[in-house]
């Protein structure tokens, strides 16, 4: 085995450098944040044309570890499959979800929100754990960061970023997310912390409230929580007491965080879109 | 290097992103399996460290600049590891030892990054999630780089893409060719 020679060593030693200035200003929070943009932007363009080519693959790849489970669901999903086939030539979204969104709008409706259907087309370009996932609508069509993200089962997280195109989803199982959340229940309110995979870790503000196996928990307060209240966010699988009496709850989310395709973006009242139509209640199907 | 290679570098490393954001990750989550890392640890292994350490530095700096957290973890972290399996290049023979080490050293290199950031404080994957996806991880990329190794000494073998000279000290190409194994000074 060889060393570096003089000149490898040397750029290596340069580059490192680099590295940790680069590491330092951005930390520091100064002079990148232009690049970021820039690259998110650029990046995001590329996702969504290599989505619409390797899409389909990963979402026929997805469906396979499922194939066998039982003869009703091979049925469901071979049915499944040839709709999503003839969707995807079409190039619409899934109905189902569709329909999900739309039962969602009709009850924004009430409170004067209105809904951006978007498809997840990526998520993080090196490791995977950023917990962020990239969607293809963006501020062109009225998306804003720090608006709720839903998938019409539960809540899914809120907008980081949005570019002209495409927006980054900081998903609320991100390890350093917090959801505010009242249990459905008794009404208790708590702190919904991201644990990644395993769902939510939640910390009541009551030490000894009174939580239970099963209680379904909700986005919450209304106009105390930075995601839009009464949206699920899971439902309690265990709850520990420790010996001075704290209460902390294990959530199982009502959403999988890495599972996720097409969502719709919560808009702000009277928001409009241009490329993407937000779903109403007359387009989308009953 | 010539302009051949570094609009292939450049492809390679799109590519490699691109596909990783929108097939690999969405399919392996939560588990780090990361292609970039492997298509680093591949290229290090097949062409030595003097093409790695570039590529390495420009494909991590390229991920965090997409990415939300700070840039220069993965390009601090991808360059070592080029430098790593660059200097391994030499003992490495057969293809799949060479799939072997990219896709551990990928892996082992996901850990670091993943401990970077934690202290960085911009991910919260904590340390009981970086062991236990360790050996899965590990096996993701042994897999990608048994589908990615050949790619790469096929495309560094060809004559457009070969090195102009192979005087470098650290000089590589694939081992796996007759005519090169017999060498231009041999």
């Amino acid at each position: 085995m060889r060393g570096l020679n003089h000149r490898q060593r040397a750029a290596a030693i340069v580059l490192a450098a680099v590295a940790f200035v680069f590491i330092t200003l951005d930390v520091a929070g100064t002079g990148l944040s232009g690049a970021h943009s820039g690259a998110r932007g650029l990046l995001g363009s590329l996702y969504r044309g290599t989505d619409a080519v390797v899409g389909p693959v990963r979402r026929f790849v997805a469906a396979v570890p499922d194939v066998g489970s039982d003869r009703s669901r091979i049925a469901a999903l071979a049915a499944q499959n040839a709709h999503l086939r003839q969707q995807l030539a079409a190039g619409s979204a899934d109905a189902a979800t569709l329909g999900r969104l739309n039962r969602l709008q009709l009850a924004a409706d009430a409170t004067g929100r209105r809904i951006m259907p978007a498809r997840v087309i990526a998520y993080g370009p090196g490791e995977g754990f950023d917990w962020t996932a990239t969607i293809d609508a963006g501020s062109s069509d009225g998306v804003v960061a720090g608006q709720t993200v839903t998938d019409g089962d539960g809540l899914v997280g809120r907008i980081l970023h949005a570019d002209a195109d495409t927006s980054v989803v900081l998903l609320a199982a991100d390890p350093g997310s917090g959801v505010g959340v009242r249990d459905g229940r008794n009404g208790q309110l708590g702190v919904a912390t991201g644990a990644g995979s395993a769902g939510f870790s939640l910390s009541p503000l009551d030490p000894r409230a009174d939580l239970k196996v099963g209680d379904e928990l909700q986005s919450g307060p209304a106009g105390q929580s930075t995601y839009v209240a009464g949206l699920p966010v899971g439902t309690i699988t265990s709850v520990h007491v420790s010996a001075d009496g704290t209460t902390v709850a294990t959530v199982k989310p009502a959403t999988s965080p890495t599972a996720i395709d097409v969502v719709g973006v919560i808009l702000a009242a009277g928001v409009t879109g241009a490329p993407n139509t937000a779903i109403s209640p007359e387009a989308a199907p009953r | 290097m010539t302009a051949r290679r570094a609009v292939a570098a450049l492809a390679a490393i799109l590519t490699a992103l691109l596909l990783q954001a929108t097939l690999v990750a969405p399919l392996t989550l939560p588990v780090p399996v990361s292609l970039p890392a492997v298509l680093v640890a591949v290229v290090a292994l097949a062409a030595g460290p003097g093409t790695a350490i570039p590529f390495g530095f420009v494909t991590g700096l390229v991920a965090d600049l997409g990415s939300e957290h700070p840039a220069g973890a993965l390009a601090l972290c991808w360059l070592v590891l080029g430098v790593c399996c660059g200097l391994l290049a030499d003992l490495v023979l057969a293809g799949r030892r060479a799939a072997l080490v990219a896709g551990i050293g990928a892996a082992v290199s996901s850990a670091a990054a993943a401990v970077l950031l934690g202290i960085l404080g911009a991910s919260g994957d904590g340390t009981v999630a970086i062991v236990r996806d360790a050996v899965p991880a590990a096996v993701g990329d042994v897999v990608l780089a048994l589908l990615v190794t050949p790619v790469v000494r096929g495309m560094l073998g060809s004559n457009s893409l070969r090195r102009p000279t192979d005087r470098h000290p650290a000089g590589r190409v694939p081992r796996s060719r007759p005519r090169v194994q017999a060498g231009p000074h041999g």
